[in-house]
């Protein structure tokens, strides 16, 4: 090789390097730069009793991010609803952290009361038995305070506590622009018989393999499965949504084998599932064979629905 | 005046790479140290009480830095220092910058040590360090890349052989690589901020522990074999494969968090094709030692290299396997994957740069190695350390990925961990132990007052 080829590798090298550099540092700045959501943190929550922001800081301060994510995936359970892009907009520098030796916090806020989150600051032993969290009983009161506060912002807006834990995700609802954009587009009537008998044909075709003919969760695949599918006549589906059961069907549920229909099904024959959905009967509703016997009075109650109803999985953690 | 400056920046031929090689010495002491405590804080979580300076997320912080910046990097450029001279025949550009460097970069080191400790962080993991010591770091490194390049200008030989390359590709990615990942001054968006961090988080390891561990090996293998290369052609491709797959693979780190799918794409292809420049490395190291492996077993230093290359192969199969969706969904977030950075870290980077102090050294100082049982006792200690605590990790971290996976809470799979943490502490005993005789022959070759030794080997190229 003469000096001529020494210099044409080192034009290779730098040239490499920064078109690396420019496809993988400089293009996700320009590209992806999602908007803030309605469920994103911005530390504002529990700013009456302490400084979320300093205890954010205490945070990092502590190291914590080593053993505890901030990033629920597809398939974890009992830690919420899956994490958007627009959830941090205001997280600098990024806490979504590398292994979990402790439970995911991205939900954290509201799970347990401050005391108890402060107890286990102090001494993790006493409030559950075989933790290996050290004990920073070393923090200032103040610096623990502010440190609760920010535990307890964590995912605030996504818990059961403001809302019905029943609710779509954010982007459902009309009070967004998604959610506004995607009622705009919908001309399907769900109340209507006519669009529960278009369902009952897409849900026969691609539902009723596991959630069964009667909807009861007992298909024919229900057998091999160790998640059984949801039985869609419990009293508890009665108080879904239009918009929860169009998230459920679009998105599945994580950690289940209930597929993301979105990759299939248009949204127009989501909502025709949705409408079908609705129609079904409640497990202990006597059938009617005449109109005359129906109560119009009668309302569905709904039962005070606590997490281990909403995630029978979750291990009874509290 | 001159005396001091002689004492404290001397102009010696090596003295800068040897007093970059004693350094890396003290500070993998530190590193290590700090790592086994930590180990010992999981098993038994109330070992130290209200100290914050040795909390184990503290512990953590600075086992990392003081393994990486201290012990792998300090040692790296003095390997580099003694190298790039050899292979251009020629002397470091300047001695006394390269002395001047070290002192930056010990005081850097001990800006760590009192800072990490006590939490002052900037809470980006790999990017621990704080502002001031970002631009002091940023700035060795220039110095670093200005002397190595400056040597290699004035070179007597025409040909650049291989581990120049590395050497100088190394040291050109780098710098930029750092000060791109630090992100002191600016503040991203939380998922950027993410992406930027892993690019520098994979880039850490990528473009400087493994592009100048590999020239290091480049260097060592057909000095140790009186063997030539076995093929220049294969070492160039699998440089420019490196250059080419390595620096977008960033991103599969956070393979499940919501960032673009398009750049999860380009992370997963690229950490699968690593395998490319991986597997003509290794050809052609395993081609070099053909008929030759029986050496090892009695040139200690070489049988370092070896073991090197092989973690190299193993932790380089490991790492695309599990960049792959399917894996990483299973695999993510548990131990296994700091089995992995062990088996890179320590066992492929750890053990060269240990192969490359036992040749340097006595050709630096031209002392031979006060003992060859010490040698002996530290690579056991540490081949049998670093397997216990590779496999009681992985075992750990299939434990917890199963946990995880079958929707367990943490609590109810947590205390079944405990026989890996008390068996990993015991290696991290073992692997510090072996590290300390290291360092204790390196201490007794160095300054025992005996005659220097005339047969001692010196370095090839005499100017």
């Amino acid at each position: 090789m003469n000096g001529y080829g020494y210099r044409l590798g080192a034009i290779g090298i730098i040239s490499t390097f920064f078109i690396i550099i420019f496809s993988t540092v400089l293009m996700p700045m320009v590209l992806f730069r999602p908007d803030p959501t309605v469920t994103r943190n911005d530390y504002q929550a529990e700013a009456k009793v302490g400084d979320p922001t300093r205890g954010r800081r205490v945070y990092i301060r502590e190291g914590c991010f080593y053993c505890h994510t901030q990033f629920t995936r597809l398939q974890d359970r009992e830690y919420g609803p899956l994490v958007k892009a627009g959830d941090y907009v205001y997280e600098t520098p990024h806490q979504l952290g590398t292994a979990r030796t402790g439970p995911d916090l991205t939900n954290e806020g509201g799970k347990y009361p401050s005391e108890w989150q402060k107890a286990h600051l102090i001494q993790p032993r006493s409030v559950k038995p075989g933790s290996i969290m050290p004990s920073f009983s070393y923090l200032s009161d103040k610096d623990m305070n502010d440190l609760v506060c920010y535990l307890q912002t964590l995912g605030n807006k996504r818990t059961a506590t403001q809302t019905a834990y029943v609710e779509a995700p954010a982007e459902y609802l009309n009070s967004t622009a998604l959610g506004f954009a995607l009622h705009e587009r919908k001309h399907v009537d769900t109340n209507a018989d006519a669009s529960a008998n278009a369902g009952r044909g897409l849900y026969t075709q691609n539902c009723a393999s596991c959630h069964g003919l009667e909807a009861r969760g007992n298909g024919p695949n229900s057998i091999s499965l160790t998640k059984k599918p949801a039985n869609f006549t419990r009293p508890f589906y009665k108080q879904y949504s239009d918009e929860m059961w169009y998230y459920r069907t679009s998105e599945g549920v994580p950690g289940t084998r209930m597929p993301r229909w979105e990759l299939n099904l248009t949204e127009e024959e989501r909502w025709y599932i949705v409408a079908y959905l609705k129609t079904l009967p409640k497990d202990v509703e006597a059938t009617v064979d005449s109109i005359d016997q129906i109560d119009p009075i009668e309302q569905i109650r709904l039962p005070k629905l606590t997490k281990q109803q909403y995630e029978p999985h979750s291990g009874g953690s509290e | 005046m001159s005396g001091l400056l002689d004492k404290f920046l001397s102009n010696g031929e090596g003295s800068a790479s040897r007093n970059f090689l004693v350094s890396a010495l003290l500070w993998s002491l530190f590193g290590m140290g700090a790592g086994v405590f930590a180990s010992m804080e999981f098993y038994n979580p109330d070992l130290v009480h209200n100290i914050p300076q040795f909390s184990m997320p503290h512990l953590r912080m600075f086992h990392v830095n003081a393994v990486t910046i201290g012990w792998l990097s300090m040692g790296y450029i003095g390997s580099m220092f003694h190298m790039v001279p050899t292979l251009c025949k020629n002397r470091l550009f300047s001695e006394r910058l390269g002395n001047f460097t070290m002192w930056a970069w010990n005081l850097l080191m001990i800006g760590a040590f009192c800072t990490l400790l006590n939490g002052n962080t900037e809470g980006r993991e790999y990017a621990e360090l704080g502002a001031v010591l970002d631009v002091m770091a940023a700035i060795a490194l220039c110095t670093v890349t200005f002397n190595v390049l400056m040597t290699v200008a004035h070179r007597r030989t025409k040909k650049l052989y291989v581990s120049l390359w590395y050497f100088l590709g190394s040291l050109f990615w780098f710098p930029l690589v750092y000060i791109i990942g630090q992100r002191t001054f600016v503040f991203l968006p939380g998922l950027n901020d993410a992406i930027i961090g892993w690019f520098y988080g994979h880039n850490i390891l990528g473009m400087w522990f493994t592009t100048v561990g590999v020239g290091i090996m480049y260097y060592l293998i057909p000095r140790y074999t009186q063997a030539p290369l076995y093929s220049h052609g294969l070492s160039m491709l699998g440089f420019w494969g490196i250059a080419l797959f390595y620096a977008p693979t960033g991103t599969h780190h956070i393979l499940q968090s919501p960032v673009p799918e398009w750049l999860k794409a380009i992370a997963v292809i690229s950490s699968i094709f690593l395998l490319v420049p991986v597997l003509t490395v290794l050809t052609n190291f395993f081609m070099t030692m053909k008929g030759k492996w029986g050496q090892g077993a009695d040139d200690l230093p070489l049988r370092f290299a070896m073991t090197s290359a092989l973690f190299y192969l193993m932790t380089c199969l490991q790492g695309p396997f599990q960049a792959t969706r399917w894996i990483n969904w299973y695999i993510h977030f548990t131990q296994w994957v700091v089995g992995h950075a062990h088996a890179a870290l320590l066992g492929a980077f750890s053990f060269i740069l240990t192969s490359a102090v036992y040749y340097a050294l006595p050709r630096l100082t031209g002392r031979e190695w006060h003992s060859q049982g010490l040698i002996r006792g530290h690579y056991w200690l540490k081949f049998i350390g670093f397997l216990i605590m590779y496999f009681s990790l992985t075992v750990a971290g299939l434990v917890q990925s199963a946990g995880w996976a079958m929707g367990i809470a943490v609590d109810q799979w947590a205390n079944q961990l405990y026989p890996y943490w008390f068996v990993r502490a015991i290696s991290g005993i073992m692997i510090v132990t072996g590290q300390a005789m290291f360092c204790y022959n390196a201490y007794r070759s160095l300054y025992s007052p005996r005659p220097v030794d005339v047969t001692a080997k010196t370095r090839e190229v005499k100017v």
